[in-house]
């Protein structure tokens, strides 16, 4: 093998990959008539975890009840759990295919590995928490209600774009 | 073609987790393809070096967009059965705002995170562990900001009907914004981020030649063209009703149960079906038929239920639930029943039923068993039903009665768990 082989390929055309995507959130419109969503098999997966723990304790809370059906069969037997699964063998699937399949941290030269760690997961659960407000993320609220021309989705994408770029400057030492 | 197929009940729940699957696999995949597995090319954006995310995500949006607006303008699918999350704008601004600023901290969003995690980025795996975070604890003070969670409710709305625009001409307006916008970024990649345009994968690099690029962009312009003249999508409350079709069906009688085959489906415990009660209040709480929904004709919009679901109506004699056939048809509901002689049936029927010479003892000890279920009594000939039905009718809930079959008559329906993300 020599070191071409090695070296990651280009990503695709952003214009060709939306197109790809456009296709794959219209095939879940036509076959499913729903769309795409992230972040409610993630608090799919939280709500039936706690419920292991703490069955009383989850059933009493109107936000887990919501997410564990009514117990006829498992809540993780759950339509965006499976698209879920999907998206990360996809995912992996597009990356070795690539050769971008690589142990590493993304981050710009001018912040150190451990405070971009500490950033990721500050992120992510700043994200969880707007997610559940919102009733949805960039796959769920976005991307699918963007297309059905959603009130709540267009309003939601607004501001997703406004509340980044109104922060970007203070944190771009993480990033360029 | 009447897609959405699953909704039209062309497939199980079985096998839409394995859509789910392949599907979950497409969005995976155009995402990695795209680059979004990594945090530093999603964040490019916010600082004009890379607006990828921009490009990626209204593509794929206007792709949709005129994709379900050119199938449900050619009769291929019925738009109104497409999920609508409700809107909820004050959440969905806050909601949103966090986002955002969780975005430029965090890096990914819930969905390229997945991705970036898979393909060994540690920061996209700690993101996740994150988002589990911080969904846990958003869960545990739920209870205390419960009662802002759903503020000024707006319902299932499209921008059309908030601006009381034609759908197609709003189509056509965010084809020709993101084509707008796409033009705008390749300007600022250039200018902030001095990022020259590869000629390839760019709408404004010269030379001027026809690239894959440029006609996807003239055939979803097209395409947002045709929406511009082509009228509303939507079907459901502006269905026109074919009058004669609906004579014909309503003097053939092909849409009514009869009661005795509801009282099979309600002991095997089937739930494939919406039995609803038309009468009033008081008369649901003294009686009604186990599984029943108390809804007055009032209530009867185009969306309380599925267009697809199946309904059966029951009413005292039938009257009313004629009426709200006729109503539930010409709104496009696609499988109404009456339930033939209604509650009156019910009662004479399955709850009291009367023997005569002619009964075969088989049939008459089935109708016994049945009987028992719903907590009636049969009634040897010559005697007349119970003159007061609120003395006589049994109580709501039917006894545990394991003579028939298992008791799962008296399971309520299914809670549907939510759609939404």
């Amino acid at each position: 093998m020599n070191s071409v082989e090695h070296s990651a390929k280009p990503y695709w055309n952003p214009y060709l990959s939306g197109f790809g995507l456009g296709l794959v959130l219209l095939a879940s419109f036509v076959i499913m008539g729903r769309g795409l969503g992230a972040s409610g098999a993630f608090t799919t997966a939280v709500a039936t975890a706690v419920h292991q723990v703490a069955p009383t304790h989850a059933e009493n809370n109107a936000f887990y009840a919501e997410y564990l059906g009514d117990g006829s069969r498992s809540p993780l037997k759950d339509w965006l759990v499976f698209e879920v699964l999907g998206v990360f063998v996809g995912g992996f699937l597009s990356g070795v295919l690539a050769n971008r399949l690589k142990l590493t941290v993304e981050k710009g030269p001018r912040i150190g590995k451990p405070w971009r760690l500490i950033f990721a997961f500050i992120g992510g659960a700043l994200m969880g928490i707007g997610a559940k407000i919102a009733l949805g993320c960039t796959s769920g609220q976005a991307l699918t209600g963007g297309s059905l021309l959603n009130v709540g989705s267009w309003a939601f994408m607004m501001c997703v774009f406004g509340g980044a770029y109104a922060v970007a400057y203070f944190f771009r030492k993480q990033w360029i | 073609m009447s897609a959405p197929f699953y909704k039209f009940g062309l497939f199980g729940d079985e096998a839409s987790f394995i859509i789910a699957f392949v599907i979950g696999i497409g969005f995976g995949f155009f995402l990695e393809r795209a680059g979004f597995g990594s945090g530093r090319k999603l964040a490019a954006q916010f600082y004009f070096r890379d607006l990828s995310v921009l490009k990626v995500m209204f593509t794929a949006i206007i792709t949709a967009m005129t994709g379900v607006y050119l199938l449900s303008r050619l009769g291929m699918m019925d738009l109104s059965l497409v999920y609508l999350v409700p809107t909820f704008l004050v959440p969905q601004i806050v909601g949103g705002l966090l986002l955002g600023v969780g975005f430029v901290i965090g890096g990914y969003c819930p969905g390229t995170s997945c991705v970036s995690a898979v393909t060994g980025r540690i920061d996209g795996m700690v993101y996740l562990v994150g988002m589990i975070a911080g969904l846990l604890g958003f869960a545990e003070v739920y209870p205390y900001v419960q009662n802002y969670a759903h503020m000024t409710p707006m319902g299932q709305i499209t921008l059309a009907k908030l601006f009381n625009l034609p759908y197609g001409l709003l189509v056509f307006a965010v084809v020709l914004m993101a084509l707008g916008a796409f033009m705008a970024a390749e300007w600022a990649e250039k200018k902030v981020g001095g990022k020259e345009p590869d000629p390839k994968g760019s709408f404004i690099a010269r030379p001027w030649r026809l690239t894959p690029v440029r006609i996807l962009a003239m055939g979803l312009a097209a395409a947002g063209f045709v929406a511009l003249v082509a009228g509303d999508p939507y079907r459901g409350s502006h269905a026109t009703i074919d009058t004669k079709d609906l004579a014909i069906r309503a003097g053939s009688g092909a849409d009514s149960i009869q009661v005795g085959q509801l009282a099979d489906w309600i002991i095997q415990g089937r739930n494939d079906f919406k039995l609803v009660d038309l009468r009033s209040g008081t008369d649901f709480a003294a009686y009604h038929i186990p599984t029943a929904e108390n809804v007055p004709l009032a209530s009867l919009t185009p969306d309380f239920a599925a267009h697809n679901e199946k309904i059966i109506l029951c009413s005292e004699d039938g009257t009313q639930a004629a009426k709200a056939w006729f109503l539930l048809e010409a709104q496009g509901f696609k499988s109404v029943y009456l339930l033939d002689g209604g509650l009156r049936s019910w009662q004479d029927m399955i709850l009291f039923p009367k023997k005569s010479d002619k009964t075969d003892e088989a049939v008459f000890d089935r109708q016994m068993q049945v009987a028992k279920f719903f907590g009636g009594t049969p009634q040897a000939e010559g005697t007349s039903a119970p003159a007061s039905v609120a003395v006589a009718l049994p109580q709501v809930a039917p006894p545990a009665q394991p003579a028939v079959s298992e008791p799962a008559a008296a399971k309520v329906q299914p809670k549907k768990k939510k759609e939404g993300c």
